[in-house]
């Protein structure tokens, strides 16, 4: 037992920072190495900035007092990018793991890195990172846009209004949510299709499920959804009988925590 | 040194694998062999920790799986070659292994020229050849250079070329002093490769013995005898204690007497003699003898047949 036995047995172990650094750096690389993750992100965000001049002209050319409802010039940015950033992040980020269940690279994943909820974490990592840097740029893209053309109706907002900064970050902040979400379900479901439909519940559906509960569930527990705690969070006044920001904030944050917790927990006690 | 011990694994109401233990070596090539559906592709995956044991344990170099820090550095593996990411290429793919387990860059070009992928790093996975597959997923278990390599049957689907690379880089890896544990459902591939042979069915060690005393231990050898007068030697052969069968042909295929002895009869009696071959049972047939009845699926015809010409 001869050379290659005594060299690695000699080999220092490395400090957890510094694994934890290479499991990220190994799935930052595989994010970035697939070449329809870009195409599908710029397509997304052209179709997003498209459907947000759309939305902002339609708003802009309505003409005598706002319409009533919870469509304001503030939420009116957000419209485009509620859909077409939204939905096609978190189909990403869904992808993440049931690609690699698919094709069976994840048994060469959890070999390559036994501790899963590494794995898992680095995922969260570098997918909330990248949906999040995303989400900001089109939020505040889509911010401006919209108020650029509403300005010319003097019905535009500025950055500088109290409240207004805190809520577009808020709404980049909801890419980040809902790709968590869609990340840990597809560790969890691990099939693509039934991990997207998931997902699609829980980033839209449920909300709109919600509405159709008799009163006063129908808030009670709408507010308790995702997409209802994210309008709250972005919200410049919010709607009452509703919860506070803040608490719509922790619930909209509750989510994908809820989802990746369970998913650590799938992963690890499964056959891979 | 991979060392398993009492490993037993169920999924629902099939075992698996069913209290197998086994120690495989380092320094030679150790054949894993078993009919499709014997458990060895479940006991790999125990040994890698992608699957739990019902009960027992599998450990590498003294650990459990899981334990072992950056374990591409202890333990290289090769379990199914198409399950790679089709829409990346050799290069990035090879690169998000090796960064897992803190391997460097220099070390992916290094494992891409030694299995002669160095020319294919930039291409798409989903382009590559059945063989290429191959190559790559060897190339990914040599990323740590570790002492303990695992192939699941790395030759299915290999041209004769590919099958000979395969079969020269094993030998090499063993001759390294690694410990090189390769399954393969071919005895005939694993007699030129193996050292060592531990051999399942139904998930139970049936044999764990070196290669080239598996066929003395487990395969009695005949002799083929032609004559023209092949009924009175049956006759006399029958006399002496041995045992004989006629073949269709004609030939007599005699056991319980050499070849030396049965020239000695022949020639006593005046009976020509045209043919007069010993025959050692092939690896193959050996292999056949000892997992009958354990081969999970089996053509009914072949099952019928039972071992022609003894």
């Amino acid at each position: 037992m001869t050379a290659p036995q005594a060299r690695s047995a000699a080999a220092a172990v490395p400090p957890a920072a510094v694994r934890a650094r290479d499991v990220v750096a190994s799935e930052w690389t595989k994010l970035r190495s697939a070449r329809s993750n870009y195409l599908t992100l710029l397509v997304a965000a052209i179709v997003t900035i498209g459907a947000t001049v759309v939305v902002a002209h339609a708003f802009a050319t309505t003409h005598g007092p706002p319409p009533p409802g919870p469509i304001t010039p503030l939420t009116a940015s957000f419209l485009g990018y509620a859909e077409y950033a939204v939905l096609p992040v978190s189909i990403l980020s869904v992808l993440a793991f049931t690609s690699e269940y698919s094709s069976g690279l994840i048994s060469t994943t959890f070999t390559a890195v036994p501790r899963r909820w590494a794995v898992l974490a680095a995922k969260a990592a570098v997918t909330g990172t990248a949906a999040l840097l995303a989400g900001e740029l089109l939020a505040f893209a889509s911010f401006f846009l919209t108020q650029a053309i509403l300005s010319g109706r003097h019905r535009g907002l500025s950055l500088a209004q109290p409240g207004v900064p805190r809520a577009v970050l808020a709404a980049g902040l909801v890419l980040a949510a809902c790709a968590l979400a869609g990340l840990g379900l597809g560790a969890i479901i691990r099939h693509t299709a039934g991990a997207i439909a998931a997902t699609v519940a829980v980033i839209f559906l449920l909300a709109l499920v919600c509405l159709f509960l008799p009163s006063p569930w129908n808030a009670r527990i709408g507010r308790l959804t995702l997409p209802v705690a994210a309008y709250q969070v972005v919200a410049l006044h919010p709607q009452a009988g509703l919860l506070a920001p803040a608490l719509s904030l922790l619930v909209l944050l509750a989510w994908p925590a809820a989802i990746l917790l369970a998913a650590g927990v799938a992963i690890t006690r499964r056959d891979a | 040194m991979i060392d398993v011990d009492q490993l037993r694994k169920r999924f629902g109401p099939v075992t698996a694998v069913d209290g197998l233990s086994f120690t495989v070596r380092p320094g030679r090539v150790t054949g894993f062999l078993g009919p499709n559906g014997a458990g060895k592709t479940t006991t790999m995956r125990i040994v890698l920790g992608l699957d739990a044991a019902t009960s027992g344990t599998a450990l590498v170099g003294g650990r459990r799986y899981q334990a072992i820090i950056r374990p591409l550095r202890q333990v290289g593996s090769l379990l199914d070659a198409t399950a790679v990411p089709g829409g990346r290429t050799a290069w990035f793919h090879l690169l998000s292994i090796a960064q897992s387990n803190g391997i460097g860059r220099r070390r992916v070009t290094e494992v891409l020229r030694l299995t002669g992928l160095d020319t294919a790093a930039g291409r798409r996975l989903r382009g590559f050849s059945l063989g290429m597959k191959q190559r790559l997923g060897i190339a990914a278990a040599l990323l740590g250079d570790p002492p303990v390599l695992m192939f699941d049957e790395p030759v299915n689907g290999l041209d004769p070329e590919g099958v000979r690379w395969i079969r020269e880089l094993l030998r090499s890896l063993a001759a390294e002093g690694r410990t090189v544990f390769v399954s393969s459902h071919l005895m005939s591939e694993m007699a030129l490769t193996a050292d060592h042979l531990i051999i399942i069915g139904r998930g139970r060690l049936l044999a764990d013995t070196p290669t080239d005393r598996f066929v003395e231990s487990s395969a009695p050898t005949d002799v083929l005898v032609r004559s023209p007068r092949a009924g009175e030697l049956a006759a006399l052969l029958a006399g002496r204690g041995a045992a004989v069968v006629r073949q269709d042909d004609g030939g007599l295929v005699v056991t319980g007497l050499d070849a030396p002895a049965i020239a000695g009869l022949a020639a006593d009696h005046g009976l020509a003699v045209y043919e007069l071959a010993p025959r050692h049972a092939s690896l193959e047939q050996a292999y056949l003898d000892i997992t009958a009845g354990s081969a999970e699926y089996r053509a009914a015809a072949a099952a019928g047949e039972g071992t022609p010409g003894r």
